[in-house]
């Protein structure tokens, strides 16, 4: 196996040679990645907060290894990254342990891309969401745990779509795809999505998001209106808020909710980031829907491509859906969690 | 089972023999990128990193000035109108990771760059650099992670004090790359390249 490794790297080394000599219209081959473990302690000493990823009790456990490559010749580029661990495996869809005992490994996004002018392009594979304020990939994200939204969002979505730039001010994407989080859609096509890029003035970025359609399965046609936002103040100081509406007709139930981003980087080195959030679940026949409050005050520290997470969480429901150290049903939790990511 | 246990041994050794390629490979680029790290920035009067040439060249000031705005319109950098002698604009340059197999595009530089030309001589330099940080999109896109830049001058602390400093190397080699470019456009050397129609197909028939 090891042997198998080498000749990988091997290979890989000399391709990359090879795209070196290439003309200059081949971009190098890229290859980036990331890497993440973490320690979560919840303080009523079981874990309760079931948003995604950082789950694991008193514990240091790992999140995953993210590889991704990507290549562009031309007007073609291709994007293809892989993940290997529980955040990129059982923490999320549609390969993860629960639903699938191989377990294999996790695509995050395959896709092919082409650039018809220097305004069009067309991409179609599986790509991750375009919805949401949040990412399955750490480095994506300030907060190491992650909102009610992204948990209860969308995570990829396989299609086909069209992007325009109007301007350096608005874009357009319009695109169909599958239902949410699967390689292959058994029942089609059957989701329509768009989002809108308005870039207000330097340092504003808005997007408006929908997707639409009837999964397989489901009640009703789901559609998530979605609105993701961030405004980089000043060099040191960010906004963002992400909120969301997603309805499933025939009384399929959904959710509802808003998060606001708030981080300052008081050093190069060092940042201080606050999230808080209200999440609400929808009623449905005979089951009133509940609701959550959030806050989250994480840490960046960074040493190079090393980022420290640590992070406060503390949640509270209009239900009791959390469990105290007796077990008892109460509707408070909090934890605590250390986290370490790596980025190259 | 001695022929396979020399198939394993001869696969170690060849391992080993693969990992010595590989560094011997490596040693060249170390000592270019030490080399490339003496191409460093300067420092102005207000402490302000620059790269500044004053360069000898005979040719008329006007002239000059019109190679000059050639050159930065080709690079496809923002050029102003000139105003008094002086000509401006500001452009980019892409600072990129590159460790063994790895690569990726790590930030943006962007920069001003001014021009000026008189009797016998000219002057350029490029200042006021700002690092935009890139950071991985959800798609796999290396894009900025701010609009906000970073003084080149700012202190990065400990922590990152490495990669900051083969950051300013790399301004400084491809500022000096872009210098030595532009001072090959404007020297009398520069020759003028034949014209030939784009895409035109060669006629065999009358010669």
């Amino acid at each position: 196996m090891k042997i198998k490794s080498f000749f990988t790297l091997s290979a890989l080394t000399m391709s990359a040679a090879t795209y070196a000599q290439e003309t200059t219209s081949s971009m190098p081959l890229q290859i980036s990645g990331a890497a993440d473990v973490y320690y979560k302690y919840d303080f009523s000493g079981k874990p309760n907060i079931g948003t995604s990823f950082a789950n694991d009790q008193n514990s240091v456990s790992i999140g995953m290894i993210d590889l991704a490559l990507k290549k562009t010749t031309g007007k073609a580029s291709f994007v293809g990254e892989l993940s290997f661990g529980p955040r990129g495996q059982s923490g999320s869809l549609p390969t993860g342990e629960a639903l699938n005992g191989d377990n294999s490994f996790h695509i995050q996004n395959l896709y092919m891309s082409y650039a018809f002018t220097g305004k069009l392009s067309v991409t179609a594979g599986y790509m991750s969401t375009f919805i949401g304020y949040e990412v399955i990939v750490p480095t994506g994200n300030f907060n190491y745990s992650t909102s009610y939204l992204f948990t209860n969002g969308p995570f990829q979505n396989a299609g086909i779509r069209a992007n325009y730039v109007f301007s350096p001010k608005i874009a357009l994407m319009v695109g169909l795809f599958n239902d949410w989080n699967v390689y292959k859609d058994v029942n089609g096509v059957t989701h329509f999505g768009a989002q809108l890029t308005v870039v207000p003035v330097d340092g504003w970025t808005a997007y408006f998001n929908v997707l639409s359609g009837r999964a397989a399965g489901a009640v009703g046609t789901g559609s998530i209106y979605d609105l993701t936002t961030f405004y980089q103040l000043s060099s040191k100081i960010k906004l963002g808020l992400n909120a969301a509406d997603y309805t499933v007709t025939n009384h399929g139930g959904g959710h509802s909710g808003a998060a606001l981003y708030l981080q300052n980087s008081f050093t190069p080195n060092f940042a201080l980031g606050l999230r808080g959030e209200y999440f609400k679940i929808k009623d449905v026949p005979d089951l009133k829907g509940s609701s959550v409050t959030s806050v989250t005050l994480s840490g960046n520290l960074k040493a190079g491509g090393l980022t420290f997470i640590p992070e406060i969480r503390f949640d509270n429901s209009s239900t009791a859906r959390f469990v105290d150290h007796s077990l008892d049903p109460t509707k408070n939790a909090s934890q605590f969690s250390l986290a370490a990511v790596y980025a190259f | 089972m001695l022929f396979r246990l020399k198939i394993i041994q001869a696969i170690h050794w060849l391992r080993w023999a693969g990992v010595l390629l590989i560094l011997l490979l490596a040693s060249p680029r170390l000592k270019s990128q030490t080399l490339k790290t003496e191409q460093g920035l300067q420092k102005d009067e207000q402490g302000k990193y620059i790269h500044y040439e004053v360069v000898e060249n005979v040719a008329p000031a006007d002239s000059l000035m019109d190679r000059a705005i050639a050159f930065f319109s080709s690079k496809k950098l923002t050029v102003q109108q000139p105003a008094g002698g002086l000509l401006k604009g500001s452009g980019k340059l892409i600072i990129s990771k590159t460790a063994f197999v790895l690569t990726h595009p790590s930030g943006e530089i962007w920069y001003n760059w001014s021009f000026e030309a008189k009797k016998g001589k000219y002057r350029f330099w490029l200042t006021d650099f700002l690092f935009i940080p890139y950071q991985r999109d959800r798609y796999g896109n290396f894009v900025p992670s701010t609009t906000r830049g970073i003084a080149l001058e700012s202190s990065p602390g400990k922590l990152n004090s490495g990669e900051w400093s083969s950051c300013v190397n790399e301004t400084g080699r491809q500022s000096a790359a872009l210098a030595a470019e532009f001072k090959e456009y404007l020297s009398a050397s520069q020759k003028a390249k034949p014209f030939r129609e784009a895409n035109r197909p060669v006629s065999t028939r009358s010669w």
